[in-house]
Parts: structure tokens; sequence; C-alpha cells
């Protein structure tokens, strides 16, 4: 069992061959990280981030020109991927082609001179593990095998292997939504079953959402907030985790505070509850309300009227989400199933689930916490 | 086919133009086979009729005299080639071989190390390094190279003396030796971008997994890169080995000594020979040079050369029927010609 830790970790990007840029890119920003025995983390951000970088740096691929790595508080900055025993994911699965799936499994009890008999019974085991259908594809050649298929084979190489750390980069970002669902089922099961460090790189929210214990957004080379899903969506640390976070995401509206009274988008005036209207500057800045926090008034006039673009009912939720504008920013709400087609809406905010966000750049003000009845 | 679905083969001008396609592609091949034809008979033609004018499609006598004669060349041409034939053909593998199997690794494992292991700033002026050469036309190297193989390291024709002694600087030679020919070829710059081309289509991440799975790197080359890269080293087989089998220039300017000369130089020395007799008719041939006409008189002429002709060949179609499957395999690959 094994915890990782990172401290301060910097690494450049130089420019590739041919092209025009030649001064060095920051991929990853004095990055500092822990990750606890046995727990899964997933790491979250648009592309280009630095999240597969962070990973890559883990697993020994790429080495930081500034700061340290620890595996269970043994520095391991400078030891090279051979020799730290994490297994890896990859997107395009990465087998080596031409092979058999047991053969692409069996590469590592080749090269650390393992006896025969230990390979079997870990290729046993593992295909137990596996489920059902899994000695087939052993058998087969990797390169006929499905997307989903050949996943399977390369989760099965890294856990047959028994790493200290299982690193996955977006494991199933390249199949399809069924088979990703499946795929991500398995591999919380597979997970669960092992207890074994997890860092599951994704662009992909629901799905970091979904796997990890913790969350860890990503932007450009820095961690922007890690924690529970429950600290990132009720206590964002800025705009961009509160955006991030959430689906649909929040809906961000300009607002002013005069006195005690909060006026929304020009239009909705609100008296503020004591306690906010103690915590909040005079003046403009931005509300942030997420689809739950908004209540259905029932006649016209009462709240905001929302125009309404699009509903979309979520059956297999019993809910559904409309979708408008109010000066060009998005808005969306959560509303009952049976909610008839309408025209427009008139919406009432919760401020006791609202957030506020200064009105430039993307400073915090106010979040709602997270709620204790849960 | 596909050009022309059979739905619209019934259609006039699509006809027309079908078959004046087919025309002009058999045409192209008939261009092709011709010069082949041309040999093979000649090679089975007696000597005199074979310098006869006009040349006949089909002799009169066909005869294997040839082919027999060619296999004692050094006895009845001693004057021109003072060894044996099998003596050249020897060399010829020896240079051969010894060219493919020095620099198709060295090439590959260049090219490897450039596509996948070296990486930042390093990476562009290494490349531009080992593809400079391409830049040269062949020609232009071909003195210094030859200086090079008698005074390694100096492309000088006399090593200069070491400062302050009469002494000159202790040089290597290699010239007038089977290495003459077979270390310059070591590097291939052509053979090193069709390598790297390759290397480069291979994802990292696969070299990833196997360096995670505790490989090392010449290991995940052996084990993981090598089998899948197998088409393009038949493609670079290929090719070198054409190269090599074939190359005539650079031997004749290194090989002095005919004990190691490779066939090449052999042949081209007996058609040097028949030319400088002028042989374009049998009577100039017989009074020019008693020794040709010794030759002439154990029936070898042109139908001679043609049969060492097809001995030169041979090799290079054997080697392409041998590797053809992966060729075809490595030109999809690379979309070469």
């Amino acid at each position: 069992m094994t915890s990782v830790r990172l401290e301060n970790v910097v690494k450049y990007y130089y420019p590739a061959l041919g092209s025009a840029e030649t001064k060095p890119t920051l991929g990853l920003d004095h990055v500092t990280l822990e990750i606890q025995d046995g727990e899964t983390v997933s790491i979250v951000g648009p592309s280009g981030c630095g999240k597969s970088t962070l990973l890559k740096v883990i697993a020994g691929l790429e080495f930081p020109e500034e700061g340290r790595v620890f595996f269970n508080n043994v520095e391991v900055t400078h030891v090279s991927p051979q020799e730290r025993g994490v297994g890896m994911v990859f997107q395009d699965y990465a087998l080596y082609p031409g092979k058999q799936g047991s053969q692409n499994m069996s590469y590592f009890f080749e090269v650390h001179r393992r006896t025969e008999e230990e390979k079997q019974q870990r290729l046993r085991e593992t295909a137990e593990l596996m489920g059902i259908g899994f000695e087939v594809l052993m058998e087969r050649e990797v390169d006929t095998l499905s997307g989903g298929e050949k996943q399977r084979v390369g989760i099965a190489r890294c856990i047959v292997r028994d790493p200290t750390v299982f690193l996955m980069d977006e494991p199933i970002s390249n199949l399809d939504a069924k088979l990703r669902e499946r795929t991500r089922t398995e591999i919380k099961r597979l997970l669960k079953k092992f207890q074994i460090t997890t860092i599951y790189v994704t662009h992909d929210q629901q799905e970091a959402i979904f796997m990890g214990d913790r969350i860890a957004v990503m932007r450009a080379g820095r961690i922007e907030q890690f924690g529970t899903f429950d600290d990132l969506y009720y206590s964002p640390a800025n705009l961009f985790v509160a955006s991030l976070i959430g689906t649909p995401p929040i809906s961000i509206l300009p607002a002013e505070v005069s006195g005690n009274t909060l006026q929304i988008a020009g239009t909705l005036s609100l008296t503020l509850p004591p306690t906010l209207a103690e915590k909040l500057p005079q003046g403009r800045l931005r509300l942030g309300l997420r689809p739950e926090a908004w209540s259905v008034q029932p006649e016209a006039g009462q709240g905001l009227t929302l125009p309404v673009t699009r509903i979309e009912r979520l059956f297999t939720e019993r809910a559904a989400f409309v979708y408008g504008q109010i000066a060009a920013n998005t808005i969306s709400a959560l509303i009952p199933l049976d909610f008839p087609e309408v025209k427009q809406v008139s919406l009432q905010p919760d401020l006791e689930r609202a957030y506020f966000f200064a009105a430039e750049g993307e400073t915090v003000l106010h979040t709602p916490g997270i709620p204790e009845l849960f | 086919m596909s050009l022309f679905p059979a739905v619209g083969r019934k259609d006039f001008r699509l006809r027309v133009s079908w078959f004046a396609l087919q025309a002009f592609l058999w045409f192209g091949v008939f261009m092709h086979l011709v010069p082949f034809y041309i040999m093979m008979v000649t090679s089975i033609t007696p000597a005199d009729e074979a310098m006869s004018m006009p040349p006949k499609l089909w002799p009169s006598h066909p005869t294997l005299a040839a082919w027999n004669l060619v296999f004692r060349i050094s006895d009845v041409a001693k004057s021109v080639l003072s060894q044996p034939l099998s003596r050249y053909f020897l060399n010829s593998l020896i240079m051969t071989f010894g060219t493919m199997f020095l620099s198709i690794p060295v090439t590959s494992l260049a090219a490897y190390a450039s596509s996948k292991l070296i990486k930042g700033r390093v990476a562009k002026p290494l490349f531009i390094f080992f593809v400079g050469t391409l830049m040269l036309p062949g020609i232009v190297s071909l003195i210094p190279s030859f200086l090079l193989t008698r005074n390694f390291p100096f492309p000088l024709p006399v090593a200069p003396n070491i400062p302050g002694t009469d002494i000159p600087f202790p040089t290597l030679r290699i010239w007038n030796t089977y290495w003459a020919v077979i270390l310059p070829a070591g590097f291939s710059a052509g053979n090193f971008l069709l390598f790297k081309g390759y290397f480069d289509s291979i994802p990292d991440s696969i070299i990833n997994a196997a360096r995670v799975d505790g490989g090392s790197e010449f290991n995940i080359f052996r084990r993981i890169i090598l089998p899948m890269s197998i088409p393009v080293y038949a493609v670079v087989a290929y090719f070198e080995f054409g190269g090599a089998w074939e190359s005539y220039l650079w031997p004749l300017v290194v090989i002095q000594d005919s004990k190691i000369a490779p066939l090449t130089l052999a042949i081209r020395r007996i058609s040097d020979a028949f030319v400088a007799t002028g042989t374009t008719n049998p009577q100039s041939a017989l009074g020019a040079f008693a020794q040709m006409a010794d030759l002439i008189a154990q029936g070898l002429s042109w139908n001679g050369l043609m049969v060492l002709g097809l001995l030169q060949a041979l090799p290079v179609f054997i080697f392409f029927i041998i590797a053809r499957e992966y060729l075809l395999k490595g030109v999809k690959i690379q979309g070469l010609k």
C-alpha cells in the first residue's frame, strides 16, 4: 500500500521539433498534492491543463525540473519508471500490438524474470477477477479486439502485476457512451476490491465525481482545488471550480448590493438575510445559483421571469431542467418532470443556497457550504 | 477493374477508354520486359550469332555454351579476369551482407533514438545532423570519402606530420579492403528517414506502458518495437540489398585488388574489354585483340555478358520474392511507390 506526495512540482515543456515556438511552456506550476494510502483521487480539468503531465511525473515517465515526489515518504523524484512499480492504463489502450492478450499481460513477468508458475497463477487470478469472458480475450490477438475489450485487457495488464499505485489516464474516453458506463462501473468495482491508491485522470467531471474519493481540479498547470465532491460543489475555491463542477453548470448573474437589498440582473430586488448582508460588500458583484437553488413560482410576475429556450426532461431521474437566457447569461433550473411546456417561467432564487463572486475576476465572496442535512 | 465498375462498362465511350487504358498499361509492361527478353535470348545464342546485325529475336541454334563458359571464365579469359567467377560473387555477397548487417541496426537504432528517446532541446540539431548528408549529392563527397579511406581520419592524400616532429600522424587505412565498402555505408540518411517516419507513427504510450511494466529501453525495442516494425525493416533491407549489390562507382574507387572486387566490377571489366575491341562485327573483333579473339573462339561474346548480367540481377530478384509480403505491407504503411 502506498501513499503519494508531490511537493512543489514544476515541469517545463519544450516546443516540439519544427514548431515556431522557442520558449518552454510551464506544464506543471508548483503542484503540491498528497494522496493517501488506498484512496482514489480524480484529477479533472480542461485539456492541456497538465493533468496527464502530472500523471507522467508520478509514473516517472517525465522528471520534474523542480520539486519532489514521494511514495510512502520515500523520495522517488528521479527513480526510473521501471523501478517505481506503478501500473498505468492509457487512453489509447497502448497494448503491445501483434501479441495476444495474455502475452500483453506476461511482459511484466518476462522482464522481471519471474517463474512460469507465478506468471500462470497471476494470469489465472486476474482472469477470474476480470470476470466472465475474459479468458477468451486473453487468447486473441489484441489488434482484433474492440475498444472496450482492448481496455479490459489494458486494465488486466495493469492489475496482473500487483502495482503499488494505479494510474489511469482517461481510460474510458475513447469508448462509446454505453460501454463507457459499463467500463466505469467495472473499474470502480475493481478499485473497491483492491483498495489500491489510484489516480484517475479525466476531463469529464461526472466521471471524476463517480470515480474519486477526492477530486483535484486543475487548470493551466495548477491545482485549483483539491477535496471531496461536497467541498468542490458547495465551497468552490473560485469561479472556475464552481462552473466546472455540476451539471447543468451553475448560473451566473450580475447583481448589486445596496444596503441590505440585493438587486439581481437589474430587475429583481430581494432583501438579504442578515448573515449575508454583513458579509457581502456593497456594490456590484456576481451571483451564482445552482439549478436546485431556484424554485418555480406558480404565478407570473413573481421572481425572475425566464424566457424558456428548452426544457430537458430526464425520465430516469424523474426530474427536468429548464434553460433560458437572462441578460446574456444562461440560466438552468431544476423543475418537476411533469412541468408543462411554457414560453416563460417565473423563478425565485433561494439566497440560502446562493454563491457570491466578485464582479471581476474569480474571487469567491460567499459560498453556502456543505448543507448539514444531507 | 475498380476503375471501371461493371455497371458502366456497357457504355461505348467507357469501353473505349477502358481498352485504351489497358493497351497503355500493357505497352508499359511490354517495354519493361523487352530488355529482359533480349538478355535471356542472347544468353542462349552462340557467340558469333550474338554479334550479328540485325540482332535476332530467337537464335537459330540455342545453346547453353555461354552459361558453361561463364563459370570457367578465369580459365578462358585470364588476362581480363584473374579470379574465378565464384570469387567475385562471394565478394559481392560479403560486401552486401556486411553493409546490411552493419547499416540496418545502426540506422534503425539511431532513428529510434531520434524518434522516441531524445526529447527537448537537442532533438532538432541532432535530427539535422543525421539527415544533413541528404543535402549533398553523393558525388560531391566521393573524393574526400576516398581520401578518408586512405588516411582516416584525414581527408588528405598524405597524413600531416605531428606538429614539431617529422613523424606523420598515425592513420587508419581501410582502402582496398572489404571495410572500405562496408564502413562508409554504415549509416544511411535515407533509410534513417524511413525508419524515423515509421517509429514516429508508433504511439509513445506503448513505450510508456512497457516502461511502467519494467522493460529496459533495449528490451522494449527488442520485444515490443522490433516485432511490430518488420515491414519497414523489410523495405529497408530490400533497398539496402539492392543498393549494395549493384553498387559500382564506390567499389571502383576503393577496390584495387581483383581478389576482393565485387561482381559489378568484374562484369564491367569484361564489358570494357569487348567495347575496346570494337565487337560490333565479328571480323573487327577477331582482328583487333588476340585475347578477345580467343574468348570469342571459345564461344563467349555478348551472350556471356548477358549471362553475367542475369547472374547479377538474380539475387535482387530472389530477395524481392522473399521479402515480397512484407514489402507490400511496408509500401502500404510508408506510402512508397
